[in-house]
């Protein structure tokens, strides 16, 4: 077995008994990265960090890839977007420090949809990532290159960002665990904006455990960020055997009548056996505003935020630029519409006209109205269970390259990962076996602050299920 | 027919940088005199992923700003994007509570043309952050004609009060009288030093014209001026524009106007100004102020300079005019304060800051915090006249002295080479003057030769005798009685 | 309610946005699309619903006044083409 194969805590453990060095686990993911780079194309930077320089700590030596909208100082950044050139930030993500200091050493920044607006990582000025199960596949996104290192091999763990499932549906797509923490429980400090009110930083890994060592890392408040919580609970200690017996799960009623492609609609019966055979109650609770109004809620808040995160790109202190515009609207015009690309592009007019002083109340503000509606309805829900289940998305992963032309039919998709964002929810994406060789992952959410239940729920599901093997459709 | 009258309905839009050591959100100074973009970090660049942290001490001068235009304030206020693209705006949006202001509405008092006391009504304050500022290449720096425009961020960030009046104001003369009052009281909240060489005051102004004939024309905003001239100058132009367009019965356009203050007139914007709904801040919760803190902050709030006035008046019997002179600048009366706290009398003392402090603070180009003369030693100088051991061009030259050598009264006394509880000289001829000019037909008398016997004569010396406390040497006196009624 | 050609490219134009003709109709598909897809706001009674500000309370954290110098505004100031000398050089902002 070689090391790039084995699992965060496993690499941890090894190191501790020292079975292996932290240069051996470079070299061998290294060597893997080298081996399917370049038919999955995961990453926009590889970069030469060495275990030689990492810190001491939980992680010391640990490779790991992160997501590229996380500020890595002195590192090429980009969101994968042309507007920002070869932006070297000057400073750290948080995320990204907790990591550092303890020890992380970073192997490269993943490929992404451009400003994580996109599901498929297909939407990226650096190309399309492909699904390392099999390459004809999107690997989902926005985080499409985070799950896809995971999944091929690259690393034991990375970091990605939800603002509607970005994390949550690859690591479905590519067969990983990943988890959207709650909103406030990870500092937002050096991510960069898409949706600041639903954006949010969290791990991919092949364990459910390895999500709770870098949870243990990443979690917790930072003054640098205005909307992380001070005093709440982020104890993410490994339970060998956590119980969910008595504990109600529930299935959404208004969701029954959607169409599930059938591995995943198999996948849901499945699970719900499983636990009911470790003690959960199955039930059912209603979403009725979440399931109707959470799609149009999502974009045009998303879209109001985004269009005004997105006005500082204008070519005049960082990134792409021109320099010989002759006057400062044309040099904006020309940075702005040549460095964005078009979905980017088709957001921003989307904000800006949402926003407009003649449709903001009936847009915009109503949206923010709904939002409440739809947070009180997962208030009163989680009153009534303890857990959701629910599928990440409705269908398999589409071919690489194929578009649908209706952009909001291509969101509907969204519909079972973007309310947990809208309602600043915990989301696990677990992973429950194959069908035809593909994965197939499902979700569990949880009330606010129930990150550390649902990764033990996630546990016992892993438990039960198995966990997913190492995916080589990269490998030439 | 009867002629057409016009009323000038004004609103003002006033920004005043508040002091705070470090930025509204982020740990930079706000020292805008550094080199250019030395006082820059990630998050007044608006750099990818940086976030805002709101800086406590600037809610608290917010909040005694708005004290001190008679303002409430609000338990829970929030933060907004304000969109629009400009070089010396890094994210493209400026943060600021416009939509939900940290106040409620307040007032200020100024008099109107009848000399009547008037209410401005302040519709609220906000905060907000300042952008950068621009150097424009043009040979006379302005913004027309520049070819190229040079950024410096040190500015960007820095802490602003927005101050919003409802269009009471009926002429320049209001306006001015608005802005220099409420830039007293602010300065006195502590607040902000609102100091306006350094551009710390800026003012828009909405005009629009009433005529009597009922017609009321369209609003137009005037912008750019930065000092109480500029914004006089730029009001009566506008009022006098208006008046003439409508007098043609034409119509005001309703539009943003730039002030020009080495031309003197306003110009229209060509700059289309897109009004935009503005977002709620997600990267900022709301900010909440509790009645518990509100009262703490109150009890830092100084007495008000009119209050203050007044009190001289009062309290005192400080002269009106002097009173007003002294509260103008709230050192000044701080610095007369602790002259009567040491012991002078406050009359006496008010006219001694009224007239000899300021007058070597003219001298010197001085402020009063920088005077080195302690209100100790003034106040003993000040007494020292009042009991008569020194007369008052004495006084006035020991405080000259004092000012000059940095030394103690009773050197300057010394080397001045001033007998003291002697009253002699310039002390005796003081008294001597002011005996005389209180019994006239004394004077008379002697003067037509009446007093053969110098019976009158006596009568005055004794008075003199009288007034130096015993003090002087009757020789002295008798010359220098002698020497006055020649 | 559908937006024109000329009131999308307007916004367009506001958001400093050029678009190619193409690029124009897509545009003006996808936020047609859109609103339209927001109409079912119009269903819900939201009269008396306050605006969702955070998924729960939360206050505003206030930092102490003290400055702390970024040490390194130089590594800042390197990521623009438009540095010149220590400003930041842009061209004409005054359209003629």
């Amino acid at each position: 077995m070689e090391l790039y194969e084995l699992n965060l805590w496993m690499l941890m453990e090894g190191l501790k008994a020292g079975k292996f060095s932290a240069s051996e686990i470079f070299t061998s993911c290294k060597k893997r990265i080298d081996q399917c780079e370049g038919e999955i194309h995961a990453l926009i930077t590889r970069t030469d960090d060495t275990p030689q320089s990492a810190k001491e700590g939980v992680l010391s030596g640990i490779p790991t890839i992160i997501k590229d909208n996380l500020c890595t100082k002195g590192i090429r950044t980009t969101a994968a977007s042309r507007i920002l050139g070869n932006w070297r930030p000057p400073y750290d993500a948080t995320a990204w420090t907790r990591l550092k200091d303890a020890g992380a050493v970073l192997m490269g920044k993943a490929n992404m949809d451009e400003f994580a607006m996109g599901n498929t990582c297909g939407n990226s000025a650096f190309g399309p990532t492909r699904n390392p199960n099999d390459t004809s596949l999107v690997p989902g996104g926005s985080s499409g290159g985070s799950a896809a290192a995971v999944s091929a091999g690259y690393v034991p763990f990375s970091l990605g960002s939800d603002t509607g499932g970005s994390i949550r549906q690859p690591a479905s797509y590519c067969g990983v665990y990943g988890l959207k923490p709650t909103y406030g429980m990870v500092s937002r400090y050096g991510l960069i904006s898409y949706g600041s009110s639903l954006d949010q930083i969290g791990p991919f890994a092949r364990t459910v455990r390895d999500l709770q060592i870098v949870m243990s890392v990443i979690s917790g408040h930072d003054k640098m960020d205005s909307s992380s919580f001070r005093d709440k609970p982020h104890d993410f200690t490994h339970n060998e055997k956590p119980s969910i017996k008595g504990k109600k799960v529930a299935v959404v009623k208004e969701f029954s009548g959607f169409t599930l492609d059938a591995p995943i609609a198999d996948a849901m019966k499945r699970v719900q056996k499983v636990l009911a055979d470790e003690g959960a109650i199955i039930t059912e609770v209603s979403l009725p505003v979440v399931s109707k109004y959470a799609v149009a809620c999502y974009y045009a808040l998303a879209m109001s935020e985004a269009h005004t995160n997105l006005e500082r790109y204008d070519g005049v202190r960082l990134g792409y630029t021109v320099k010989d515009a002759r006057g400062i609207k044309e040099m904006f015009e020309r940075v702005r519409s040549y460095g964005f690309g078009a979905e980017v592009k088709a957001r921003i007019i989307a904000g800006t006209c949402l926003t407009e002083p003649t449709r903001c109340e009936e847009y915009y503000v109503a949206a923010t109205k709904v939002r409440t509606l739809i947070a009180q309805e997962f208030t009163r829900a989680f009153g009534e269970t303890d857990y959701i289940l629910q599928p990440v998305t409705p269908s398999m992963p589409g071919r690489v390259g194929e578009s649908d032309d209706d952009a909001m039919k291509g969101y509907e998709a969204d519909l079972y990962t973007l309310p947990v964002n809208l309602a600043g929810l915990p989301g696990l994406s677990f992973f429950t076996g194959y069908a035809g060789g593909l994965p197939v992952g499902l979700q569990l959410i949880g009330p606010r602050w129930s990150d550390s239940e649902l990764l033990d729920a996630g546990i016992i599901l892993e438990n039960h299920l198995g966990g997913p093997r190492i995916a080589n459709g990269g490998v030439k | 027919m009867a002629e057409l009258t016009f009323t000038p309905v004004i609103g003002i839009e006033i920004h005043i940088r508040l002091k705070s050591d470090s930025k509204l959100f982020c740990s930079c100074s706000t020292d805008t005199d550094a080199p250019a973009n030395t006082n820059i970090c990630p998050v007044c660049m608006g750099l990818p992923g940086t976030l805002p942290v709101l800086n406590h001490h600037v809610v608290e001068q917010g909040m005694l700003a708005g004290f001190a235009m008679n303002c409430g304030i609000r338990p829970k206020s929030l933060f907004f994007r304000k969109s629009y693209f400009y070089p010396d705006l890094p994210k493209g949006h400026q943060i600021s509570q416009c939509d939900l202001p940290i106040t409620t509405a307040g007032y200020i008092e100024v008099h109107d043309a009848d000399g009547n006391l008037k209410k401005i009504r302040v519709h609220h304050m906000h905060l907000e952050e300042d952008v950068g500022s621009l150097h424009h290449s043009a040979s006379d720096g302005r913004l027309e004609g520049a070819d190229t425009s040079y950024v410096d961020y040190n500015r960007s960030g820095t802490p602003l009060a927005e101050i919003v009046s409802e269009p009471d104001v009926s002429s320049a003369a209001e306006a001015v009288e608005y802005v220099m009052t409420l830039r007293r009281r602010v300065i006195y909240s502590g607040a902000s030093d609102v100091e306006l060489e350094k551009g710390m005051m800026r003012f828009d102004a909405n005009v629009s014209m009433k005529c009597s004939d009922g017609r009321w024309g369209h609003k137009v905003e005037v912008k750019n001026m930065n000092s109480f001239k500029a914004l006089e100058r730029a009001i009566e132009y506008e009022i006098k524009r208006q008046k003439k367009i409508m007098l043609q019965g034409g119509d005001v356009i309703q539009e943003t106007r730039h002030w020009n203050d080495a031309k003197g007139i306003t110009s229209s914007s060509r700059v289309k100004e897109n009004y935009r709904k503005f977002i709620v801040e997600p990267d900022l919760p709301p900010l909440y102020i509790s009645q518990e803190w509100i009262d703490r902050v109150a009890a830092r709030m100084p007495e008000m300079p009119d209050v203050r006035a007044n009190r001289y008046v009062n309290d005192w019997g400080v002269p009106r005019e002097v009173a007003d002179v002294l509260t103008d600048d709230k050192n000044l009366a701080d610095y007369f304060e602790a002259c009567v706290a040491a012991g002078a009398n406050p009359v006496r003392a008010s006219h001694w800051v009224r007239t000899e402090v300021l007058r070597v603070l003219n001298e010197k180009g001085q402020k009063i915090s920088a005077f080195t003369v302690k209100p100790e030693t003034l106040a003993g100088i000040v007494a020292r006249v009042d009991g008569g051991t020194l007369s008052t061009t004495q006084g006035r030259e020991v405080f000259d002295k004092v000012c000059a050598e940095g030394i103690g009264i009773d050197d300057a006394v010394k080397s001045l080479g001033i007998t003291e509880g002697g009253v002699a000289g310039n002390a005796l001829a003081d008294i001597v003057a002011s005996v005389i000019a209180a019994n006239p037909d004394v004077l008379d008398e002697i003067k037509s030769g009446k007093d053969k016997k110098g019976k009158k004569l006596k009568f005055l010396q004794g008075l003199v005798m009288k007034e130096s406390k015993g003090q002087a040497k009757p020789q002295e006196v008798a010359e220098a009685v002698a020497e006055a009624v020649k | 309610m559908n937006l024109t050609s000329e009131e999308v490219n307007e916004i367009a134009l506001e958001s400093r946005l050029l678009l190619t003709e193409q690029e124009l109709a897509g545009a003006v598909k996808y936020i047609n699309s859109f609103l339209d897809a927001l109409q079912c706001f119009k269903e819900l009674d939201l009269k008396d619903v306050e605006p969702f500000s955070f998924a729960e309370a939360i206050e505003c954290p206030l930092r102490e006044d003290k400055v702390i110098p970024f040490p390194d505004n130089e590594a800042i100031l390197h990521e623009s083409e438009h540095v010149d000398g220590s400003y930041f050089k842009v061209p004409r902002i005054m359209e003629e």
